[in-house]
């Protein structure tokens, strides 16, 4: 780290840790130092709402930066994101979005953290985790869950997964009720089943022989330390 | 007022019976002794009017309150059968341009205070009109038809509600077909609510009654008409008023042949 005042690497614009100022107070003085014209943006604890976000990229749009990616650690924040069309990451507590990236370049097979979220990922919402994702809810269609390591769902998944985004074969997809409408594991991609899974039996994909395999959820089924 | 209930009535894919619940929900509700505003948020294709027989009357438009051009009670259009229902036009197409999510909640706030119930009509989509029109609500009926085209679309918009915190949300489900949905050719009740996860406010038949008041102008709630969806709309009024009527079944519905007969009876043919 530099010896900046701002906490924030190049390129990343990052609220402040507390939410003690309103960010229109607070943003003039962080413009001056911003770089890049496409910024990434931390929103960190910060729960804003639609409204509240489209307003902050409003006003980053009118200084003449772009928002590419928004990393948060609020639900709400993340869901407002991915509602207003921009790739949003949620990150886990103990590892924040800066650290995480320094952490994968150092052990790229490692996967940090397990990321839960409680709720039903509804038609249009999308969440992406770095390290395994537990989803507590469904997975609706046209929502999608995808993580660097294992999805797991704790619900019915009827929407799209993707484990091992960044290429981790060994990742795999449980759900309570596996009828996604598509599944990726790395690179490689599976249209769901059409039949109906058994109720009561939950399921498992992942790579058998080169394809995506459909079979009962192995009974110890928490992430395997890397 | 301090107990009145804003409620937005959207649900993402245009066709499926917003207007129409608003305008027969508006009847019922007045029908029941409810001081009641019907707001029509669609700009850009506004047929609230048309559906309640009111479009030859107006005047003024929520586009001359805001500009103060008027006074609210003067472009607040009474229905000439129900005198507790009023209805606010929606001002011209071009309004889209310049409304913000804060005009619309000065104009739901006006009418909160002289009504117990103001009803949203959202227009179709989720883009600047929805957002418009959710700014000013406090609760929601997502109305949907059993296809899969409008229940994705109706997930997308709770999914939509939820971030801005609306709540409750309830569920009306349209243009039900008994007979379709006991040879499994059309998605189950139990299909919508599995996926929606919403309490059902209530289930609405398909009905050629619905097209034919839509075209007099005439909203079916409004003339105690026998018609199954009459019925279901004015269900669902007193469900909102908080009365326990349990919900229709539509496999019972298809054995009844009595019911068959009176629905025969009332198509119009002459």
């Amino acid at each position: 780290m530099t010896a900046e005042p701002s906490p924030s690497v190049p390129d990343c614009l990052q609220l402040p840790a507390f939410r003690s100022i309103s960010w229109q107070q607070w943003l003039p003085a962080q413009l001056a130092s911003l770089p890049g014209r496409t910024i990434d943006l931390d929103t960190g604890d910060w729960s804003l709402s639609c409204r509240e976000l489209d307003e902050l990229l409003t006003a980053l749009h009118a200084a003449g930066h772009d928002v590419h990616v928004v990393t948060t650690r609020c639900r709400n924040t993340l869901i407002s994101a991915t509602a207003l069309g921009l790739t949003a990451r949620l990150a886990t507590h103990d590892h924040p979005a800066g650290e995480a990236s320094a952490d994968q370049q150092k052990r790229p097979e490692s996967i940090a953290g397990l990321t839960v979220h409680r709720g039903t990922l509804r038609s249009g919402d999308h969440i992406e985790t770095r390290g395994h994702l537990l989803i507590v809810g469904d997975v609706n269609p046209g929502g999608s869950a995808s993580a660097d390591g294992d999805v797991y769902v704790w619900g019915r998944l009827r929407g799209r997964a993707h484990a091992g985004r960044q290429g981790n074969g060994n990742a795999k997809i449980v759900a309570l009720q596996l009828r996604p409408l598509q599944l990726r594991i790395a690179e490689l991609v599976a249209r769901g089943p059409d039949e109906r899974p058994q109720p009561g039996l939950a399921e498992q994909a992942c790579i058998l022989d080169g394809a995506i395999a459909i079979e009962p959820a192995s009974p110890p089924f928490a992430a395997q330390q890397p | 007022m301090t107990n009145s209930r804003t409620i937005l009535i959207c649900s993402g894919k245009g066709g499926v019976g917003k207007t129409t619940l608003t305008a027969n929900l508006g009847i019922a509700l007045a029908g029941q002794g409810a001081r009641t505003v019907v707001l029509d948020a669609d700009f850009g294709l506004r047929n609230l009017d048309l559906l309640l027989g009111l479009e030859n009357r107006i005047v003024y438009t929520a586009q001359e309150v805001l500009a103060e051009t008027c006074r609210l009670d003067q472009a607040l259009v009474k229905h000439k059968q129900e005198p507790n229902l009023a209805l606010l036009p929606a001002g011209n197409p071009r309004m889209l341009e310049w409304l913000k999510p804060e005009d619309m909640q000065t104009i739901a706030g006006m009418l909160s205070e002289r009504f117990d119930y103001v009803l949203i009509d959202c227009p179709a989509g989720i883009e600047d009109g929805f957002k418009n029109a959710v700014a000013a609500a406090k609760e929601a009926i997502v109305i949907t038809t059993p296809e899969v085209s409008a229940v994705r679309d109706a997930d997308r918009v709770i999914g939509l509600l939820n971030t801005h915190g609306v709540s409750p949300v309830q569920l009306v489900l349209n243009r039900v077909r008994p007979k379709m949905m006991a040879n499994q050719d059309m998605l189950a009740v139990d299909d919508v609510t599995d996926i929606l996860a919403l309490p059902l406010l209530g289930l609405v038949l398909e009905d050629e009654q619905v097209i034919v008041s839509t075209n007099r102008g005439e909203p079916l709630t409004l003339n105690g008409s026998a018609s199954p969806a009459a019925k279901a709309y004015g269900n669902i009024a007193s469900r909102l008023q908080g009365e326990d009527i349990p919900l229709m079944d539509p496999a019972k519905e298809r054995r009844g042949i009595r019911a068959r007969v009176r629905r025969l009876m009332q198509t119009k043919i002459f």
